[in-house]
């Protein structure tokens, strides 16, 4: 805003009141305080930082974006605010990583809450819930063990049966890097193509939209992160339990390398300026306390080990994860999306 | 000789040079964040561009020039056949019409999109109303269009963009002088193609460029409709290959595009002149028809009205209605503080720099300042989000000077300042467009006569500006306060901690195609556009 005040007097009530309001909201920070660059919106973020809030007494800012936070990072330097990066994918977490953004945190805890694969090797990154994109059929058109692979779904017998959201969305992309690692790059473009082959329409909408689709008879087969069918049965709308009424959940490759997980995420910002304190709270996400409410609040399976998914989650029974390090999830993630370009996912 | 006099009794009298530095800086500015895109976009792409080519390329651009082509073709129609029917013809209720014709929009793009597609998907009500009168059973017994669609992307974006045009040409058709229409009725000519059209010429382009600017920029409803344009592949590349510079590369091509159409038209209409040289009291009276005509006037204006407010209005109520909808009172009455707060500073400094911007130009005919001013009114055509980024590294520089002189927390980044200097960025193109046209029919007589009166360049600006370019001002300012409202890439990324505006609260649910939840917020949007809608119309229609 200085720059307006050199160059014009007539702009001055605009300086001032917009100055007034920045001078306001960007009060002198107290000790006791975080903030947090999340990918997560604020509103899924808060019942986990409740805990944290009440027993250290932090005051904990979020600022919630979907792209472009590495940008701002970046733009700020060493004058950051930030403290802590929360995503919801890994490909996201390894670019700030990457970027040398994070800091690597060293902590007794967090290694014993969190297993070997779901962090980084030098503790730039940690895993804090597993989100597992699962196959989703019609109960009443597809048998029971008819789809057991991700692989069967570039079977022509499902021609004009399955629906997807766009290829370039950050989970398809992930799922797709995950076959690229079991495969290698051209067996995972022809599956792509034989898959896309099948679509019963153009991608479109999100994975909840796959699930009314299944619904409506447009489709019978769908790939979703698993949490969307709690989300779908508990949601307001009654609409949605139809939705989740018409589908089951099946995971994909559990006679050999088990079903794709992505993660959501935490790192410490490099120019923190609040470190320890940053990693109390990194250690208390990763406790039971916090992973228990992962699993009850947004249905995810806690990353913690000890911890359970929630009751609801577990009618879906145990499964197999795919063991692949998350890490090479994030390296294959560009030749994924020269995938998804050529075969028009 | 006279010209002669006039040029060197102003340049002797009047501190010229301090407007056109402040023209300078100002431009300067607006263009930095444009900069730091250009920047960004002289990397190293990696190679990317060959496949690219190969691929996924010629579909983003021919289904972009498309897309163009129809919302441009449609909100043209929509636009000037309504303008011109209120601006030349009385009929019960034209009154109303009127400024309810500027009601959609209010109403966000990727607003509208959601609602249509709960309106007419397969389990819509609409579907499901013809199958049960039908007695269809599943989607192979019928055709019908599907929404999620080039055509529904057309037929929605111009359903809330048409208005950029309809206010820009009413205010051009109600200016133009009696005496012309009088001379085209003399010699028998067809009155709303020779006289009506042809003057109102700049104040329609204006409108169609800012519809196009949006169109090429929009991500949200495009993305909704799983339309393929520049601006998703803009996003795989940059988010998905993780490769910004070819992300902003793409981007800047799609600047020049919007550029070399402007100054393709501005060539076309060079040796034309807009001055209104009569008085206000000349303009021509409406027409008084009823009856059928009436009629007719009246189903043409509702069309747009029905196709860009009602219907996705009614959905959302319809969702509040439902009880879908979370009612948390307090955090949408801070979010609605914020976005009438930043929506009226940004309004009132887009078109405080815009007018200086356009005077200073328009009269002092720098060729160096015009070409600046002009560039710097196209942040429209990026992305919000990439000019977002933009503007983050452009402020993170100013940062990184102010920190060097002692502001170590940086002055710009994560305070409310940073987010009303993105939207003059980026909205500066609305508030350059009412202007301009409002400057082109002024007659340069009138800022002669003030200097001859003895007046300087300064005081001519501040006696003249204000009056005679207050219905441009009124125009551009209600437009630039809507689309404050409804911005959310630069609002997302830039705001300060804890920060949230309307359009940021009903983001964070339809992220998840959850708009139900948020549609009581959705609709604060929309209502509290509705107030400055309705009285600065009020206020365009009083004489002066």
């Amino acid at each position: 805003m200085r720059m307006f005040e050199n160059c014009k007097e007539r702009l001055n009530p605009i300086v001032l009141t917009a100055g007034l309001i920045a001078g306001v909201l960007s009060a002198p920070v107290q000790s006791k305080e975080l903030n947090i660059y999340s990918h997560r919106q604020a509103f899924l973020l808060n019942p986990l930082l409740e805990g944290f809030k009440k027993q250290t007494g932090t005051k904990i800012n979020i600022v919630f974006a979907s792209k472009g936070l590495i940008q701002r990072l970046i733009a700020e330097g060493p004058r950051s605010p930030a403290d802590i990066i929360l995503t919801v994918d890994i490909a996201r977490l390894q670019q700030y990583a990457n970027k040398g953004l994070f800091t690597s945190v060293s902590s007794p805890t967090l290694k014993a809450n969190i297993p070997a694969h779901l962090r980084n090797p030098n503790g730039l990154w940690y895993g804090l819930s597993k989100r597992v994109r699962v196959v989703a059929v019609s109960k009443d058109r597809v048998g029971k063990d008819e789809i057991k692979r991700l692989e069967d779904l570039a079977d022509p017998r499902w021609k004009g049966k399955i629906c997807t959201r766009k290829g370039s969305h950050v989970y398809n992309r992930a799922l797709l890097a995950s076959l690229v690692a079991a495969h290698g790059e051209a067996t995972a473009e022809k599956w792509a193509r034989g898959m896309v082959a099948n679509l019963a329409r153009k991608p479109q909408g999100n994975d909840r939209a796959q699930a009314k689709a299944i619904s409506q008879g447009i489709c019978d087969i769908a790939i979703m992160n698993h949490y969307y069918y709690f989300q779908m049965k508990k949601n307001k709308n009654p609409a949605q339990h139809k939705w989740a009424e018409s589908i089951r959940i099946v995971f994909t490759n559990q006679g050999d390398r088990g079903n794709h997980v992505n993660i959501s995420g935490i790192g410490l910002a490099k120019h923190s300026k609040n470190k320890k304190l940053a990693i109390t709270l990194m250690e208390y996400l990763s406790s039971k306390q916090a992973q228990s409410l992962y699993a009850e609040v947004n249905y995810e399976y806690p990353a913690n080990a000890a911890v359970d998914a929630s009751r609801e989650v577990k009618i879906l029974g145990e499964f197999r994860a795919d063991q692949l390090p998350i890490a090479t999830i994030a390296k294959l993630a560009p030749t994924a999306q020269r995938i998804i370009d050529r075969v028009g996912w | 000789m006279f010209a002669d006099v006039l040029n060197r009794r102003r340049l002797a009298r009047d501190p010229v040079d301090g407007w056109s530095v402040t023209t300078l800086i100002l431009s300067l500015l607006l263009i930095g964040p444009f900069a730091a895109i250009v920047v960004t976009a002289t990397g190293d792409s990696g190679g990317l561009w060959s496949h690219l080519m190969a691929t996924v390329f010629p579909r983003y651009v021919a289904n972009t020039l498309w897309l163009m082509l129809g919302v441009g073709v449609l909100s043209l129609l929509f636009g000037i056949v309504t303008a011109w029917i209120v601006a030349r013809f009385t009929f019960p209720g034209s009154k109303i019409l009127e400024w309810t014709l500027l009601l959609p929009a209010t109403v966000p793009a990727y607003i509208i999109a959601y609602t249509y597609t709960d309106l007419l998907e397969y389990a819509g009500p609409v579907q499901v109303f013809l199958r049960d009168m039908f007695g269809w059973s599943s989607a192979h017994d019928y055709w019908f269009p599907e929404i999620r669609s080039m055509g529904g992307a057309i037929l929605v974006m111009a359903s809330v963009l048409y208005p950029y045009i309809y206010l820009m040409a009413r205010t051009a058709f109600r200016l133009t002088p009696a005496s012309y229409f009088e001379v085209a009725r003399l010699n028998n000519r067809n009155l709303p193609f020779t006289v009506d059209l042809p003057l109102a010429r700049p104040a329609i382009i204006a409108g169609l460029a800012l519809v196009l600017m949006e169109v090429l920029s929009d991500f949200g409803t495009v993305e909704f409709f799983a339309v393929e344009t520049l601006t998703l592949g803009i996003f795989n590349v940059w988010l998905g290959m993780n490769n910004l510079t070819a992300a902003a590369q793409i981007a800047g091509m799609a600047f020049i595009f919007i550029l070399a159409l402007v100054i393709i038209e501005r060539r076309a209409r060079r040796r034309q002149r807009f001055n209104n040289t009569s008085g206000r009291a000349t303009t021509l009276p409406a027409v008084r028809v009823s009856g059928g005509k009436a009629a007719l006037c009246i189903v043409l204006c509702l069309l747009p009205i029905i196709l860009g407010f009602v219907i996705p209005v009614g959905v959302l109520l319809s969702f509040v209605v439902k009880g879908l909808a979370i009612t948390n009172v307090d955090a949408l009455l801070s979010a609605t503080v914020n976005s009438l707060t930043t929506s009226l500073i940004a309004a009132l400094a887009v078109m405080t720099i815009a007018t200086v911007m356009i005077l200073v130009t328009h009269y002092q005919k720098h060729p160096v300042l015009k070409a600046l001013t002009t560039i710097s009114a196209l942040g429209y055509a990026f992305p919000g989000a990439i000019l977002a980024i933009g503007v983050v590294f452009f402020a993170g520089g100013v940062d990184q000077v102010a920190a060097s002189l002692g502001a170590s927390n940086g002055i710009l980044i994560g305070s409310v300042g940073l987010l009303i200097l993105a939207y003059v960025v980026r909205f500066q193109a609305v508030g350059h467009g009412a202007i301009t046209s409002g400057v082109n029919r002024l007659s340069p007589n009138i800022m002669s006569a003030s200097f001859v009166l003895g007046r300087s360049f300064t005081s001519s600006m501040a006696v003249l500006a204000p009056p005679l370019l207050r219905k441009s001002l009124m125009a551009g300012g209600i437009l630039v306060f809507v689309d404050v409202m409804k911005e959310l890439p630069m609002t997302l990324l830039l705001r300060p901690f804890n920060y949230e505006t309307l359009s940021t609260y009903v983001y964070q649910f339809a992220k998840d195609e959850l708009l139900e939840e948020s549609a009581l917020a959705a609709l604060t949007i929309i209502i509290a556009g509705l107030g400055p809608v309705i009285l600065i119309n009020a206020s365009q229609r009083n004489k002066i």
